[in-house]
């Protein structure tokens, strides 16, 4: 009854609607969605055709043809084989990409490991330590990266020792060996029968994954709980080692050894990578630091306290309670630092690496032209990796939330 | 029974272990065994790295030497700063005229001095000073710096800054001394601060003319010479970048981050595709793209300096890494400040304008001042595109015939330059944003 009068009443309160052509809502969001549509669409079309004069003016072609010239110059570090004068400008986009991708790979790993200590530091209830702590991240955090990276390369790594008088990191044994040529290490060399070990490694990992499964599941029914760390230890040890030992050793080591002035075996990596590792890994583990700080922090006191009070150990506090809260405050602005590390092996071109930028953009472009598929392309391998990266963190974002409600 | 008398027994006084430094020690640095170790190893760690930087950077470093040779004949063992003091001009100034020094202090000074009463609290008419400051003083400093003959709009606005920054600080000192604004001081000598509003207004805006004309008459007078862009370097050229990368990129960001938020799926497309292509790849990248694809973008015959290049490059890089900064703080005002705004009838730029920018503005300084420094660091990159800024400076010294092979020193001063550029800004910002919060929160 109500409704149905409320109904009416309306109907007849509603005002007569006039349209006004300048004052409809719907008109002027067309009105300046067209707009802007057309300022921004001019304004491509006049880069566009500025673009297409010039070039024709400089008698330039456009096209990715360049791509299957041969490319006339060497690399001086490179994952993939590539002989000047026979590989082509493909080949260098190659190399590029897949050394800034190696060395932004080793950087995020160190720089995850280092930034959780670090981070782990600053809440250290020791007041000496966290203060230690808090120097590095101010100290590395308030200076720009490129003047670190230099520093690095041409304070440290360029003048270390010369290759008469290298250092030996490996204690004598030849593995590890750095001098101002960069760091030389032992390849191994793989037997016939070396797959069987490698087997061994996995099916003992695979045991190692059922047998923790089944424990917890036993826990959750029973509330028992068994020890499994010293077993899956032994497991994952001794398994492949009795393996290794069964088929007779079948590995070697190809160990660097001084040939008149350089070294004969191994592999070995430049001094500009190991700066550019390390400059990033180190700035990189400070911005991580203060991430994980923040998400500890983040995790109410109540929640520790809760949980002393319930008796769990300080061990199994941080481990069960703050660590899984303070996970999701952790690990976006802990993902968009590695896009950060992608983004900052760039720098390399400061240093000599030859990453994408420093190969492709610089080096090809000075050689052949072509900047605008040039300039395109490299930014479009970078939008690609981001692309990914961000992906993962949308996708990971999205399990939280729902664990969540 | 309880034992009652009228008076309050004293407080006891707090236990030593809570006031003493001893107390505190135990409590922070050996409150158990693990801690004591790690105290002792870190103590250990800190005395050699202090003792090493102190042996390397003062007890054993040189300060006044001719060339490399003279400080290794001095010490094996220290730095050798004498190079750096050498290149010190060099590296505050580039190359710039070294009688025409006094052109870049005056302009540093006088945005310190233009500045400086916004953080006076007695000083009136904050808002004119801030406006002055960002719409007159590029133009005047922009002229001390490149200097040459001025067409007729650069002198118009030379001389409409400086009439600005004398009524500045005249408006400080007046502000200071007797607590008015500059303008009822001006009315009070004029005896016509019981005029009408009309009258008043004519009192200043004549006087305003007055002042101009004469200014505008005087500077007719004098040229300051021609200095080229490519004699600018230094910190001076890196400043000169960053300051107009983050005063230019901020109303590019508020745009941009209103764009996002539109409701209008043409523009929130176009603005989150500027926004997220930018900020997916280097700032290195878009540095090459400005010096090898813009040349192509513009029209016949219209060649744009590689400064200009470098700054405009900046500017849209930085303006996107901002728009986030902006959409962040107004993603932090609630809801019920839109709706309120709107049931009072203001639209779009009413409320954006008056009611949610100046409380998101709040929320966003941290952020802005966090991307200015980021920004300052960054601006060292076009080093690699072979500005002269700071970094290559620093990186000359050691191709200079003298100083041949001087790496480290440099470097290390650079990097202390930026940390205390850098680490002062963010503790101030720290500080600003304790200040101005508003809500209850501890």
């Amino acid at each position: 009854m109500a409704q149905a009068v409320d109904k009416k009443n309306k109907a007849r309160l509603r005002p007569k609607e006039k349209f006004n052509f300048f004052q409809d809502q719907r008109v002027r969001s067309v009105f300046y969605q067209l707009l802007t549509a057309g300022l921004v669409g001019w304004f491509l079309y006049y880069l566009g055709s500025n673009t297409a004069q010039n070039l024709e003016a400089r008698g330039m072609s456009t096209g990715f043809g360049f791509f299957n010239t041969t490319a006339g110059f060497d690399t001086e570090f490179k994952l993939i084989k590539y002989t000047p004068g026979v590989g082509t400008y493909r080949d260098i986009f190659i190399i590029g990409a897949l050394n800034t991708l190696l060395v932004s790979f080793f950087a995020i790993i160190a720089s995850t490991i280092l930034g959780f200590f670090v981070g782990i530091l600053r809440l250290s209830n020791n007041w000496l330590v966290a203060k230690v702590a808090l120097a590095f991240v101010e100290i590395f955090r308030n200076t720009p990266l490129l003047i670190q990276i230099i520093f690095w390369f041409m304070g440290i790594f360029s003048v270390l020792p010369v290759i008469k008088k290298t250092i030996d990191l490996s204690f004598g044994a030849e593995f590890l060996l750095l001098n101002n040529r960069g760091l030389y290490f032992a390849t191994p060399i793989f037997g016939n029968l070396f797959w069987l070990t490698a087997l061994a490694l996995a099916i003992a990992i695979i045991a190692v994954i059922i047998i923790r499964f089944r424990a917890k599941k036993r826990q959750e029914q029973t509330g028992e709980q068994v020890k499994i760390l010293l077993p899956c230890i032994a497991l994952i040890v001794l398994l492949p080692a009795i393996t290794f030992f069964a088929t007779g050793m079948p590995l070697a080591w190809d160990i660097p050894s001084i040939q008149g002035f350089n070294f004969v075996g191994g592999a070995s990596l430049p001094p500009a990578f190991l700066a550019l590792f390390v400059a990033l890994s180190i700035y990189h583990a400070a911005s991580i630091a203060e991430a994980v700080r923040a998400g500890i922090l983040s995790v109410n006191k109540g929640q520790t306290e809760a949980a002393l009070s319930i008796g769990l150990e300080q061990k199994k506090v941080i481990s069960l309670v703050v660590i899984p809260q303070a996970r999701p405050a952790i690990i976006p602005p802990m993902i968009s630092n590695w896009l950060d590390t992608v983004k900052n092996s760039s720098l390399a071109v400061a240093i000599g690496y030859n990453d994408i930028v420093s190969l492709f953009m610089q080096t090809t472009l000075n050689q052949i032209g072509h900047a605008l598929e040039i300039v395109g392309l490299t930014m479009a391998f970078y939008m690609t990796i981001s692309l990914i990266i961000s992906g993962f963190l949308n996708i990971y974002n999205k399990r939280v939330q729902l664990v969540e409600r | 029974m309880a034992i009652v008398t009228a008076q309050k027994t004293p407080d006891r006084q707090p236990p030593l272990s809570e006031t003493s430094i001893i107390g505190w020690m135990q409590k922070n640095l050996f409150s158990s065994i693990t801690n004591t170790i790690l105290t002792v190893i870190t103590l250990y760690i800190v005395y050699l790295t202090v003792k090493g930087i102190y042996i390397w950077g003062f007890a054993d470093a040189t300060f006044v030497a001719e060339n490399r040779r003279e400080c290794y004949n001095n010490s094996l063992t220290g730095a050798c700063w004498a190079g750096v003091i050498d290149w010190m001009d060099n590296i505050m100034y580039g190359r710039y005229p070294r009688d025409e020094l006094w052109r870049i202090n005056a302009g540093g000074i006088l945005v310190v001095l233009w500045m400086a009463p916004l953080w006076m609290s007695k000083v009136k008419g904050k808002i004119f000073i801030g406006i002055s400051v960002v719409m007159l003083y590029p133009f005047l400093a922009g002229y001390l710096f490149s200097g040459g003959s001025k067409g007729l709009f650069m002198q118009v606005m030379v001389s409409g800054a400086i009439v600005a920054f004398i009524a500045n600080m005249l408006n400080m000192i007046i502000g200071l001394t007797k607590n008015q604004s500059l303008v009822q001081f001006l009315l009070r000598i004029f005896n016509q601060n019981n005029a009408s509003d009309k009258t008043q207004r004519n009192v200043i805006l004549g006087i305003m003319i007055i002042s101009f004309l004469a200014i505008f008459l005087w500077q007719i007078s004098f040229n300051l010479e021609k200095v080229g862009w490519t004699q600018w370097g230094g910190l001076f050229l890196t400043l000169v970048i960053a300051g107009v990368g983050i005063a230019a990129s901020m109303p590019l960001g508020v745009i941009l981050a209103l764009g996002r938020r539109s409701r209008l799926p043409v523009v929130r497309v176009l603005s989150t595709s500027f926004i997220e292509i930018f900020r997916s790849v280097p700032l290195i990248t878009v540095l090459f793209m400005a010096t090898t694809m813009f040349p192509l973008f513009m029209p016949d015959g219209f060649v744009l300096n590689k400064l200009v290049q470098v700054i405009i490059a900046v500017i849209l890089f930085n303006a996107c890494y901002m728009a986030e900064n902006v959409r962040a703080g107004l993603q932090a005002i609630p809801k019920g400040q839109f709706e309120g705004a709107h049931t009072i009838g203001l639209g779009y730029w009413g409320t954006m304008g008056l009611i949610v920018m100046p409380q998101a503005l709040k929320h966003m300084i941290p952020n802005i001042v966090g991307n200015f420094i980021g920004l300052l660091k960054n601006s060292t990159l076009v080093s690699i595109i072979g500005l002269f800024d700071i970094l290559l400076m620093l990186r000359s010294i050691s191709r200079d015939v003298p100083w041949l092979g001087l790496h480290r020193e440099p470097l290390i001063f650079g990097a202390v330059l930026f940390f205390i550029l850098c680490f002062s800004m963010s503790k101030y910002s720290r500080h600003l944003e304790k200040k101005l919060s508003t809500d209850n929160k501890s």
